[in-house]
């Protein structure tokens, strides 16, 4: 192993390909990575947020926001199931918000609520807004109105909020009658009445799944209620997404365990009158194996170091619509997925260093 | 070329690496270029393959049917623009819909019966005539969207029945009918009692004859307030999610491409400098470089048509999964895209194995009497 | 007193399509322990297989071989290469030093792979091997840059670092010329008997037997005290 490692010191020029093959696969696996989280992340913040154990929607909503609609007499349904200890409404608007001194308006999500989410501070005053982060990238900052939709109803924002935005939009976290009124404003043929909602968050007591039942039988089938996690994957693509993009990230390991293959066995290849003279002075093939899959691994360390860096420095160049969100945990992920492929491909070796005959050392003259 | 053929069978294993690598790499070039294209067509082909060659949204849309709105004294100021010919309401929105007994979310579009921005591309039955009638994706139609089918917008609206089929005209990746507008309109009811008014989400225009759509399109915006006119072709490209999608897809195919001619060039690189010594002898018994350069053509070639034949293996099994698995999205590709994308990565490939060829054309005959083959 | 090294009645039978070849034929030998014995024969005559069946690299088909009065005939492969890591050292007819270490890093990689010597105490006896080589100010540099004779003596460093009782040298001048093979193997009668260590050379150069104890002939898979035909019947390459 110490000459393994010593091999690697002495001549990296030898392991440059690999290296430079598997930092590009790194790079990809990071950015694909930074996509998922981005598209994921940045579409469901406003609902993974919620500091409630279920969310109800009507019946023939489809489990979609935009479509949900919940009156008093419904809610009262709802708070009358046993296990339910509290609710509140929530309602959300997807309109563009005029932001002063920028010519481009800003997408952005309005959201009505009454239960405040994790991180966001309890419910502002009429006409104020805790905006979330993302909007900071249209020009939006603290103390500004905006104006949003067609009838430009303003919104003075109080202050920050983190990672809530929903749909790539960042959300304006407002009280229910402003957000009523930049609904039935900006987009009339939806209007909201008085203390009606688009969903209820729940919080109560027990196994949230088997509240979310209870909710449901004792509506008599007029709502549909579903979990926090449930929630999340039932917004539109996300569950799909989520596949697509795993697919993609596996088929990509899979090229770096066959180069890492590929390399190492063509390495061993060219190795195998030196390891003849090595298994003939006592060294075991696990030896000889473990040479090289320390070598696979550092050699794949390297490049995760580097493709890592090279995917920061690439998403910096990448135009800011492109929903790249670079997280630490998706990154050390990357790390083991490269270096579990680095493992798995170094085992491709392992029958031709097993294979090599001590024998040949003796009496060959190469 | 029984020499190229000869060494792959005695290294099956290299061989086989490789080819497994770059199939995979050109399997996911593919994808990814068959993912985008379905994708980009689901978003915004209802769009793209409507008739109207110019659209006028709201300017606060941004470029999107969801958020757009037009007013009534809007709608009428843009029919009065010089070189329109044809103007009429086009409304769109998600709806429930009880199709083929279970519940879908389906987009609705309504235009004026006979009127623009009705689909261009029908493949079966024909267009609606009266409200009540419709016009499906064709994708749609093993989901209760096929002509002769009757939905219904829940809870509890008119039946819709299906008259005809168009192709590739879904929006916003959802089932999607091209209704009359009225249809439309009773759907929003049903869906909002509280609402007040129905206002078209675009505006269809179709220019006179001769009248370039772009010019026509700079000409509604100077002269009408609040909106924002684009060709059909921008107004597809330039919605939102779809530039965002294609430009995240750009990079990741880009870096796949990369990967492909690097993979397989710096291989032959490593193989031909293994064999020197072979090689050297070769050429000392009289073997002419060209022929080595061959074999090593053919053997770059070979790997990549493996490669090539993996690929379309594994994306006619990728499609087939996503199919079963329910998704909405699958895999879109024409000749064309596959044609080019292998093109591309031959010719990448070839490029980077000219190192290797390079390596061949120096190896000088006379070293093999000198005894200097391949050093450690 | 045991044998350094004990054939008895030794056979190596290759199979070669449908029928054999006798490499070795009832081979029998003793080397004392600490006995220089030349093996002198053309190439073909089975002096390699004996090499390599004394030094635990190939399995004898019929016979017994004790090194140091312990019989390997019968043991496994991982036994037979911790008897060569522990029992014997080798040196290689072509120079096969680890291209990328140092002469002394080369020493070392002995005692990485046995691990029985920590680190300070295994740079002490390769830098004493190569101080007696003559090799102590060439310790740092690649086998690159090392002359022929340097890297035969290197490999020999290499042989002893692991004290063995038996030391197996395979031609270890066919790649010197004269004046540097007589002083490689001057190195190894030194070094060897320096030690009380008992050897076998390999060689088809009947001019470096008189650096050995005694020398054998071998010719077609047989051993025998004198030349099989002619007076210098074993320099039949020279």
């Amino acid at each position: 192993m110490r000459v393994a490692l010593r091999e690697l010191r002495r001549r990296p020029g030898r392991f440059g390909v690999a290296t430079g093959v598997l930092t590009l696969i790194t790079t990809l696996l990071v950015f694909l990575g930074g996509l998922l989280d981005g598209l994921f992340l940045g579409s469901t913040g406003a609902i993974r947020a919620q500091d409630a154990d279920v969310l109800v929607y009507s019946a023939f909503s489809r489990d979609s926001f935009l479509r949900s609609r919940i009156g008093p007499e419904l809610r009262q349904e709802v708070e009358r199931v046993p296990g339910v200890e509290e609710t509140g409404g929530l309602g959300l608007a997807l309109v563009a918000a005029r932001v002063p001194g920028e010519e481009e308006p800003a997408d952005a999500a309005v959201a009505g609520y009454q239960l405040a989410p994790e991180g966001v501070p309890p419910t502002p005053p009429p006409g104020e807004a805790w905006a979330d982060r993302r909007l900071e990238a249209d020009g939006v900052r603290v103390g500004q109105t905006l104006l949003m939709g067609p009838a430009e109803v303003p919104i003075r924002v109080r202050g920050w909020v983190e990672d809530t935005s929903y749909l790539l939009q960042g959300t304006l976290w407002v009280a229910p009658e402003t957000w009523r009124r930049v609904q039935s404003l900006s987009r009339p043929d939806a209007a909201v009445a008085p203390g009606v909602f688009q969903v209820l968050a729940v919080r109560g007591e027990g196994d949230p799944a088997d509240l979310a039942r209870a909710i449901e039988a004792g509506t008599g089938g007029r709502t549909s209620a579903l979990t926090l996690d449930e929630a999340v994957f039932s917004l539109p693509g996300t569950a799909q997404q989520n596949r697509v993009f795993t697919g993609i990230i596996g088929a990509t390991l899979l090229v770096a365990v066959l180069v890492v293959g590929l390399f190492f066995v063509l390495l061993t290849l060219e190795r195998t009158g030196l390891y003849g003279v090595l298994k003939a002075i006592g060294a075991s093939s696990r030896q000889l194996f473990a040479g090289v899959v320390a070598q696979a691994v550092v050699v794949t360390a390297v490049a995760v170091a580097l493709g890592t860096a090279l995917a920061v420095l690439l998403a910096l160049a990448v135009p800011p619509e492109v929903p790249l969100q670079l997280e630490p945990a998706r990154a050390g992920i990357t790390a083991l997925g490269m270096l579990a492929a680095a493992l798995v491909g170094s085992i491709v070796s392992l029958r031709r260093v097993v294979r090599i005959d001590p024998a040949t050392a003796i009496g060959s003259a190469t | 070329m029984t020499l190229a053929w000869r060494e792959v069978r005695r290294a099956r294993l290299r061989f086989g690496l490789l080819a497994g690598a770059v199939g995979l790499l050109i399997f996911l070039v593919l994808f990814v270029q068959g993912l985008t294209d379905d994708l980009v067509t689901q978003f915004v082909g209802a769009v793209r393959n409507q008739d109207a060659p110019v659209l006028v949204y709201g300017a606060d849309a941004r470029r999107n049917l969801e958020g757009s709105q037009i007013t009534p004294a809007q709608a009428a100021a843009v029919a009065r623009v010089p070189g329109v010919a044809e103007s009429g309401p086009l409304g769109e929105g998600t709806f429930t819909m009880r199709a083929g007994g279970a519940l879908v979310d389906a987009v609705l579009i309504g235009v004026d019966a006979g009127g623009p921005g009705l689909p261009a591309t029908l493949v079966a039955g024909r267009l609606p005539e009266a409200d009540g009638e419709a016009v499906a994706s064709d994708r749609d139609r093993g989901d209760g969207f096929d002509v002769g089918d009757v939905v219904r917008v829940e809870p509890g609206g008119a039946p819709i029945r299906i008259v005809g089929r168009a192709r590739d005209i879904n929006y916003s990746v959802s089932p999607t009918l091209f209704t009359t507008f009225p249809t439309y309109e009773a759907a929003r009811r049903i869906r909002n009692p509280d609402a007040r008014a129905v206002n078209p989400s675009a505006i269809a225009v179709r220019p006179e004859a001769g009248v370039d759509p772009a010019a026509l399109a700079a000409r509604i915006d100077d002269e009408v307030e609040g909106v924002e006119a684009l060709t059909r072709q921008q107004a597809a490209d330039e919605a939102p999610g779809v530039s965002a999608v294609q430009q995240s897809f750009t990079v990741v195919n880009l870096l796949f491409y990369i990967a492909i001619p690097l993979v397989t060039g710096l291989f032959f690189i490593i193989v031909t400098l293994q064999k020197a010594g072979a090689l050297t002898l070769l050429r000392a018994i009289g073997a002419p470089a060209s022929v080595l350069v061959r074999a090593l053509l053919v053997q770059v070639g070979g790997v990549l048509a493996a490669g090539a034949a993996l690929a379309v293996v594994l994306l006619v099994a990728a499609d087939a999964l996503l199919g079963a698995t329910g998704a909405s999205v699958g895999v879109d590709l024409s000749a064309r895209t596959v044609v080019v994308t292998l093109v591309i990565v031959v010719v990448l490939s070839l490029l980077t194995a000219l190192a290797a060829v390079r390596r061949i054309l120096a190896i000088d005959p006379i070293r093999a009497t000198t005894g200097a083959g391949v050093s450690a | 007193m045991s044998a350094a090294l004990d054939l008895e009645d030794v056979r190596k039978v290759y199979r070669a399509g449908e029928g054999e070849v006798v490499a070795l034929s009832h081979a029998t030998l003793q080397v004392g322990e600490d006995e220089i014995v030349a093996l002198l024969g053309p190439s073909g005559s089975g002096k390699t297989t004996l090499l390599s069946i004394a030094g635990g690299l190939l399995a004898a088909t019929a016979g017994r071989v004790l090194v140091g009065g312990r019989d390997i005939s019968g043991a496994t492969p991982g036994e037979l290469t911790r008897f060569r890591r522990e029992q014997v050292g080798f040196v290689f007819q072509a120079v096969n030093l680890v291209p990328f270490l140092t002469a002394r890093e080369n020493l070392l990689v002995v005692d990485e792979i046995g691990g029985r010597r920590k680190g300070p105490e295994s740079r002490a006896r390769a830098d004493r091997l190569l101080e007696e080589l003559g090799l102590a100010h060439r310790a740092g540099n690649l086998p690159g840059q090392l002359s022929g004779g340097e890297r035969q003596r290197v490999a020999i460093g290499r042989a002893l670092m692991n004290e063995p009782r038996l030391v197996l040298v395979d031609e270890p001048t066919s790649a010197l010329d004269t004046r540097t093979g007589t002083q490689v193997m001057e190195l190894i009668r030194t070094e060897v008997k320096g030690r009380g260590t008992a050897a076998v050379i390999v060689t088809h150069d009947t001019r470096m037997t008189r650096w050995a104890d005694r020398t054998l002939h071998i010719d077609d898979g047989v051993l025998s005290a004198v030349p099989a035909a002619g007076p210098e019947g074993g320099d039949a390459e020279a």
